[in-house]
């Protein structure tokens, strides 16, 4: 009795398939993929969807050779390992987050992050900084004018009006602040650069705001006493940017 | 004439299965939606809460972060595992394996990815006949010392050289003393992948078999991936770092604590270097352990290679790799930092 061999539609190739298409459609096709992960990975992701897609083509659009049709069951002797062709148990985990990123992809680290974590500004030791670029007001992020107001003994924001993007955070204390969320190489790591702003009615956390004003001295630089603080004389709503997290 | 009628039969038995397939899924996701639109608005206060977001977002950003490495980890072990003959292992490595493991060691700086990419690689040349000392220094030294890890230790810790050098001989270091240790005390039994030899039935060479391993491979470490992305997630959301601050003073605590914080938090080790330049307030010794624990020991690790090497291995050797890579960031970390 020889059994004819058959195109089938296989859990791996289904698998396969949505992992594949999860990540085209944050990659390829939009630019979801900057909530999680960094720009340059890109590439690679493109890439692994791209492979991953044609694998799983391969799997449902080829052919079984008659020989291997019997132990595809979810059930056999083996414990694990050595039958390729069996789906691990363990694979289904991968629809979570492929169809959490095909039906609703989550959203950017906001305010709830910024809140939990400690305003951080990686330790650079007191100096003085280059000469801020012409403009007025300048743009600077929100790292680079966080390290000038607490490391910066040349106050080289004296005097210079800024602007600022971000989302807008709450604090405990009633002061608010504009934050940005850096992200070094996906979301778990991110860390908060946070610059409170005084002078203007908080919006709702969450907003996205471009802030305008001047630097705001609290104590010399080098110490714990100096905070990157602004004096706002404007808080303009703007919209999330592409790439919400600051590039370092 | 026949092959032709066959085909078509194929394509219609297709199609009548994906059509059968889209109507139980189209009736079951309105039943969703359905108990869905009327139990929903309580259920999704809950979830939509921003904790639940953040958590739905690391954890995904884990996933996707590290498919790409996982990706390549499998295509490298299903290319090894269906092109490369065993005997060019044997004649590479020393036959000793006290000998191969420092070898073995210092091959992992040809492997330019993060952690998720060396198990899936230690495995196949454990099939291939690889001692398992050796392939699992390699395990343990390829995320830590490759060079795209180490130019990225630079960059977090500028001016700061002696950094990158600790870094790079405390996890050579640990990754050796794992190798060897297991050549002492090691116990077969305790890897049912390579007690059973190379090649199973599917274990064809060629393209037939590189595909069906490396789909295997692919989807079997993807589903640990996920679980630890999970666990990664829910420390991240549990755990606020700011935390942290409190637990500065003492050296020895601190020490323990970030080798601690690197086992939960699970930051891919090209990362890890960023997250260890921020926690200012730690002794460099600390921050080291940090980095030299990472790429070693971490919850997503730990899951991939209990689903590659069994639990009971995976629960020994973690456990046996943090005591060792701890004592040799701190004795590196005296010496040099």
């Amino acid at each position: 009795m020889s059994r004819r061999p058959r195109v089938r539609l296989r859990p791996q190739g289904v698998l396969l398939l949505l992992c594949g298409a999860a990540l085209l459609r944050i990659a390829l096709f939009g630019e979801l993929y900057l909530r999680y992960v960094k720009e340059g990975l890109r590439p690679y992701l493109v890439a692994s969807g791209a492979a991953l897609v044609a694998l799983a083509l391969l799997n449902l659009l080829t052919r079984t050779a008659p020989h291997d049709e019997h132990d595809h069951d979810e059930h056999d002797q083996d414990e694990h390992g050595h039958d390729h062709t069996r789906t691990p148990r363990i694979a289904w985990l991968l629809t979570a987050p492929a169809l959490a990123l095909l039906l609703f992809p989550p959203p950017a680290l906001g305010s709830y992050s910024a809140e939990r974590e400690e305003a951080r500004v990686a330790a650079q030791g007191a100096g003085t900084f280059p000469e801020l670029p012409a403009g007025d007001p300048v743009d600077l992020t929100l790292g680079a004018f966080a390290s000038r107001a607490q490391w910066d003994t040349g106050a080289s924001l004296a005097g210079r009006t800024v602007r600022l993007t971000g989302f807008v955070t709450h604090s405990d204390d009633g002061t608010w602040s504009v934050a940005r969320l850096l992200v070094t190489c996906c979301a778990a790591d991110a860390q908060a650069l946070k610059v409170e702003v005084r002078g203007e009615t908080p919006p709702p956390a969450d907003t996205w705001v471009t802030v305008t004003g001047t630097w705001h001295p609290t104590g010399t630089p080098g110490t714990p006493a100096a905070r990157p603080v602004l004096d706002a004389t404007s808080v303009k709503r703007t919209t999330t940017p592409t790439d919400p997290y600051e590039k370092r | 004439m026949d092959g032709l009628r066959r085909g078509v039969g194929d394509g219609v038995r297709v199609a009548v299965r994906a059509l059968v397939y889209a109507v139980v899924g189209g009736v079951s996701l309105l039943a969703v939606v359905t108990v869905g639109s009327v139990l929903g608005p309580m259920v999704v206060l809950d979830l939509a809460t921003p904790a639940m977001a953040a958590w739905w977002t690391v954890f995904t950003a884990v996933a996707v972060q590290g498919i790409p490495f996982l990706l390549l980890g499998t295509v490298v072990s299903a290319a090894i595992g269906a092109f490369v003959p065993e005997r060019v292992f044997k004649r590479v490595l020393p036959r000793n394996p006290v000998l191969a493991v420092p070898v073995a060691g210092a091959a992992g700086v040809v492997l330019p990815g993060c952690e998720c990419a060396s198990v899936p690689v230690a495995d196949s040349l454990m099939r291939r006949g690889v001692a398992p000392a050796a392939a699992l220094a390699f395990l343990l030294s390829a995320p830590a010392v490759n060079p795209v890890v180490l130019v990225a230790t630079s960059i977090a810790f500028p001016g700061d050289p002696a950094m990158v050098g600790a870094r790079l001989v405390a996890s050579l270091a640990a990754a050796v003393v794992m190798g060897w240790l297991w050549v002492r005390f090691g116990k077969e039994e305790w890897l049912p992948s390579v007690r059973r030899g190379g090649g199973g039935p599917a274990a064809a060479g060629g393209w037939r078999g590189f595909r069906d391993g490396l789909q295997h491979d692919f989807l079997h470490a993807g589903g640990f991936l996920v679980l630890g992305a999970a666990a990664a997630a829910t420390f991240n959301i549990l755990v606020p770092r700011s935390l942290l601050d409190v637990f500065t003073g003492s050296p020895w605590l601190s020490v323990l604590l970030l080798a601690v914080l690197a086992v939960v938090l699970c930051v891919c080790s090209e990362a890890d270097a960023f997250v260890a330049a921020s926690l200012t307030g730690f002794s460099p010794t600390a921050r080291l352990a940090f980095m030299v624990v990472g790429p070693m020991v971490d919850l997503k690790l730990v899951a991939l290679q209990a689903g590659t090497f069994g639990r009971a291995f995976a629960v020994r050797f973690s456990s046996a790799t943090w005591v060792v890579a701890v004592l040799s960031s701190v004795l590196v970390g005296g010496w040099l930092l």
